[in-house]
């Protein structure tokens, strides 16, 4: 496409007639958009964030230093599923306070519960020249 | 393989019509997508993002339209996170425990070894996690945490017999380079002798012809056929033959299922469970897509079926919600390990709603059940799958 739009600016300089610039500005209007996406692709958070609430620094900080909160954020559990996932990642190491852990298992089990609309998953970019079929 | 050039053409063309037919989304509309929704992760295409960090990523089921899953499209699973830093020149793989003669070999002294290729359906035990009710905790897969390659390298047991396995070694583990977080346990697990010595367990090198990606175990991995994709450890370090099964997380409680069925939502002791194996007999429908709005006239309903180390007998469809079932015709591209691509090609004889569903059984007997056996993980999930289409 660039190649073409190429074409019809150079083809305007030449011959500096109307309905090449005409032209030249109309294919610069629809290929630009296409183009600069092609040279920069879209790209999301590569992080996602807990959602708001009293607990979201700390789940943040107790969750998040080894896995990231996506992991968090497709769950749809009961309290006592989430119970038992808070305990075990205390075992491996989420540092909690003992303070902190009921206000914890709250928050999970609030935000992620069974009757939570399904959470809808990001896609990751299309690869440039990814075979499509082998 | 039983098949000839024409046949394949034949039944690949008409999966590609079928595919747009059906309006399966080819990658290039992936930029259609709003910017926020997309994230880049180099070597991947289009896939749905179940984590980034550490890297956990799915297949859309309208990708499984080839026989053999391009690398890009196959997923990925990881448990924790990959090796920061893997120079091939530095990587070792020592071979100990119960042999003779323990060694050590750089990637250039394996790769001396004969190679052998198998192509595999390689699957999550967690594939499907997410359709089980009530839901249990882990990464939600939907469908598409499976895919087929072709995988090569040497013969796990031409390895081992270089070390000599005494009478002892009952079972073989693995440790793969993976960076554990935290103080969770390593991701190390094994699997009996009488599979490591299978000819066809290799420890691949490659995958559809390459090199391995970092993605799927660069520079070497287990490749454990007809099993659970878990039994084939990434970054494979060392190999050491062992008397009993592996005790560690990885083999109990995890990639654990009930003996019995359990009431659905109870706890199971895991004294009464086995380890997870060989993968279920199940197909997936990868087109039309649910709640497809078709017109009038010829529908190829198409997909994939598998049944690990068993062997792929039918696929059956039903067009009426599961009352009465026709065959799919199977594509003749064909392996042991491997999974089989099929058609049905239907005429709907009015407009209206339909459900549409699939149903595969094997040669051990075996067929999907209505609802999946309901474990406390999750895992080998397999019902009889539907898509809801509307045709105009």
């Amino acid at each position: 496409m660039w190649r073409s739009t190429k074409k019809f600016v150079l083809g305007y300089l030449r011959h500096r007639s109307e309905t090449a610039l005409v032209v030249a500005l109309l294919a610069l209007l629809f290929v630009s958009p296409f183009w600069a996406r092609a040279q920069k692709p879209a790209q999301g958070k590569v992080t996602a964030d807990l959602p708001a609430g009293p607990m979201q620094g700390k789940a943040t900080t107790a969750c998040t230093e080894c896995h990231e909160a996506r992991i968090i954020l497709q769950q749809r559990l009961s309290k006592g599923a989430w119970t038992k996932e808070v305990d075990k990642m205390i075992k491996w190491g989420a540092v909690v306070d003992s303070a902190d852990r009921d206000a914890l298992i709250d928050y999970l089990s609030t935000n992620f519960s069974p009757d939570k609309p399904a959470y809808e998953p990001q896609r990751t970019a299309a690869e440039k020249g990814a075979k499509t079929s082998k | 393989m039983d098949c000839t050039m024409n046949s394949r053409r034949l039944f690949l063309k008409y999966l590609s019509a079928a595919a747009v037919a059906a309006g399966a989304r080819p990658p290039v509309l992936m930029w259609a997508l709003p910017q926020e929704q997309v994230v880049e992760v180099p070597g991947e295409d289009g896939m749905i993002l179940r984590s980034y960090r550490f890297v956990d990523l799915e297949s859309p089921v309208e990708y499984f339209n080839t026989w053999l899953t391009p690398v890009p499209h196959f997923f990925v699973r990881n448990h924790m996170h990959e090796p920061s830093e893997l120079d091939p020149a530095d990587w070792r793989l020592s071979i100990g425990g119960e042999v003779e003669k323990p060694f050590a070999w750089s990637l250039a002294e394996l790769l001396k070894l004969e190679p052998h290729s198998v192509v595999n359906t390689l699957e999550c035990a967690g594939n499907g996690r997410s359709l089980h009710r009530p839901q249990v905790p882990g990464v939600q897969w939907g469908q598409g945490a499976v895919g087929t390659a072709r995988f090569s390298g040497p013969r796990l047991r031409d390895v081992l017999q270089h070390a000599g396995v005494k009478s002892t070694g009952k079972h073989v583990m693995f440790r793969g380079l993976d960076e554990v977080p935290g103080k969770v346990p390593p991701f190390i697990r094994s699997i009996p002798i009488e599979k490591a010595i299978d000819a066809d367990t290799l420890i691949a090198t490659h995958m559809n012809g390459s090199p391995l990606t970092k993605h799927h175990g660069f520079p070497a991995r287990a490749l454990v056929p007809g099993w659970i994709g878990a039994a084939s450890c990434k970054w494979i370090t060392e190999i050491k033959v062992i008397e009993k099964e592996f005790v560690g997380n990885f083999m109990s409680p995890a990639y654990r299922f009930p003996n019995q069925a359990v009431k659905t939502g109870d706890a199971v002791n895991p004294e009464d469970t086995h380890p997870v194996t060989a993968l279920n007999v199940k197909s997936v429908i990868t087109g039309p897509s649910n709640g497809a709005r078709l017109k009038s006239g010829r529908v190829a309903v198409h997909g994939v079926a598998w049944a690990g180390e068993a062997d792929v007998a039918k696929v059956e469809i039903s067009t009426d919600g599961g009352a009465l079932w026709n065959s799919a015709a199977l594509g003749p591209d064909q392996a042991h390990y491997a999974w089989r691509l099929w058609t049905y090609d239907w005429k709907p004889r009015k407009s209206g709603d339909y459900t549409v569903m699939s149903r595969a059984s094997d040669s051990q007997g075996r067929t999907q059940p209505s609802t999946a056996v309901w474990n406390p993980s999750g895992y080998l999930y397999n019902a009889v799958d539907q898509v809801n289409i509307h045709v105009a």
